[in-house]
């Protein structure tokens, strides 16, 4: 039976990690579709073995590398968003600011909480429930954790953009591009032919596609020729 | 702009922490509205940019590797534009799936953490609701942490039930609209409709 008690410590949603959880969430979400996409190549009735004993360490290769740079840029993103994040001094406006907007947050909108609700929420953050009076020390500690994840969050958001919608396209078209020429050597008949028009030597002599007649090979010779009915292209 | 020395290196790291000082000083607010954020948020950042702009760098591949290599019959070309389409079917695809089950695991997971924290003396109960607050005296309390709770729980289940979901619904739905884009984008609605009289003949 495994231990749920120690699962969810590790689960534990710390506004510190918020960031780095969204990071290795994300991160577990790609090494499961690599696995799956490298299965799905491995499995595939249409390649042939010796097709499969270099695509299938190609693409694993290709997910590894692709998971190890994704993770390795996002992780120093966070890490330096939240120390920046570190050194804001807190005002009381910011702090207002942002705890009337998340007040506003839960009175509106689709998923909207109840009047109880909102006012255990004001009188958490304001001294006496008022909302325009003084802030208790608990806002001014929301706001700056909130501050630290926002940017951890922040870190995760820009790091899977450039992660997966940069980075992941270029690792795996330059690679594919050099999989299909490894192929071609393996395979040559798997290269295309440039296109040729088809040439029907049928309404000719055997032999006749060689110059018969004793002209020199001038460029108005040559155009006389081609417009001849002998040569049907 | 090229590094030479210790000291330009030292420059460089203390420009780029000054930027993202002031950038967060300028955005504080808003960046600490972000501190709630989800794995559903992330899937929907991650996707929505990879549909956009992962089909753009697919074919501008193409093109370079085509200019480079002098290729003649532009195969490169033609299979970047082909691979565009699929990745654009498959980022669609995944935000569409992506989005749906985690926002299930993760409103499934909070009501199991908002009940569980009310049982006190388990373990569980003192882990999820270390304060002892009691949802009717402190529900905006009790209520942050069983949606903490329940959001990072939902979030690491999620990839759980992807492991199976990946090949029942992503794989199908991605391979239907790959087919409805080519369709459009070739105009060649015949093809397919020759490929159903062949497969109903």
């Amino acid at each position: 039976m495994p231990n749920f008690s120690k699962i969810l410590e590790a689960c534990n949603p710390s506004p510190e990690k918020a960031g780095k959880a969204l990071l290795m969430l994300n991160a577990a979400g790609m090494v499961f579709a690599a696995m799956s996409n490298t299965c799905a190549a491995a499995v595939d009735k249409n390649t042939s073995k010796e097709d499969k004993k270099f695509l299938v360490p190609a693409g694993a290769a290709t997910g590894v590398a692709n998971i190890g740079i994704y993770y390795l840029m996002t992780s120093k993103i966070i890490k330096g968003l939240q120390k920046a994040a570190a050194k804001i001094d807190i005002k009381d406006e910011n702090v207002r600011k942002f705890i009337n907007k998340e007040i506003d947050k839960k009175s509106k909108g689709l998923f909207k909480k109840d009047q109880t609700y909102i006012q255990h929420m004001k009188d958490t953050y304001f001294v006496n429930g008022d909302i325009k009076g003084a802030l208790t020390t608990e806002a001014a500690t929301k706001y700056k954790q909130s501050l630290g994840a926002g940017a951890g969050v922040l870190g995760a958001f820009i790091g899977a953009v450039v992660g997966c919608a940069i980075l992941t396209p270029v690792i795996r078209d330059v690679s594919a591009y050099f999989v299909q020429k490894r192929r071609e050597k393996t395979h040559p008949e798997l290269e295309e032919k440039p296109y040729m028009p088809y040439f029907d030597p049928s309404h000719l002599k055997p032999g006749q596609l060689t110059r018969v007649n004793k002209k020199p090979l001038t460029m108005k010779n040559y155009m006389a020729f081609t417009n001849n009915n002998n040569l049907k292209v | 702009m090229k590094i030479n020395s210790i000291r330009q290196q030292q420059n460089f790291k203390g420009g780029a922490a000054d930027a993202a000082v002031n950038f967060i000083a300028k955005h504080q607010v808003g960046i600490a509205g972000l501190a709630g954020a989800s794995v559903v948020a992330q899937k929907i950042v991650m996707s929505g940019s990879e549909a956009v702009i992962a089909p753009m760098i697919d074919v501008g591949i193409g093109e370079v590797i085509t200019k480079t290599t002098n290729e003649k019959d532009n195969r490169t070309r033609q299979s970047s534009k082909t691979q565009a389409i699929r990745t654009h079917a498959q980022a669609t695809g995944g935000t569409i799936t992506g989005v749906a089950i985690r926002a299930l695991c993760i409103a499934a997971s909070t009501l199991i953490m908002s009940k569980l924290g009310e049982k006190t003396g388990s373990k569980i109960g003192e882990m999820i609701n270390p304060e002892k607050l009691s949802s009717s005296k402190n529900l905006y309390k009790y209520q942050e942490n069983a949606a903490a709770w329940g959001k990072s729980i939902g979030g690491a289940a999620a990839i759980v039930v992807m492991m199976f979901t990946n090949f029942l619904l992503d794989i199908p739905l991605v391979n239907f609209i790959n087919k409805k884009i080519t369709d459009i984008v070739s105009k060649d609605k015949n093809t397919s409709k020759q490929d159903k009289e062949v497969k109903n003949a």
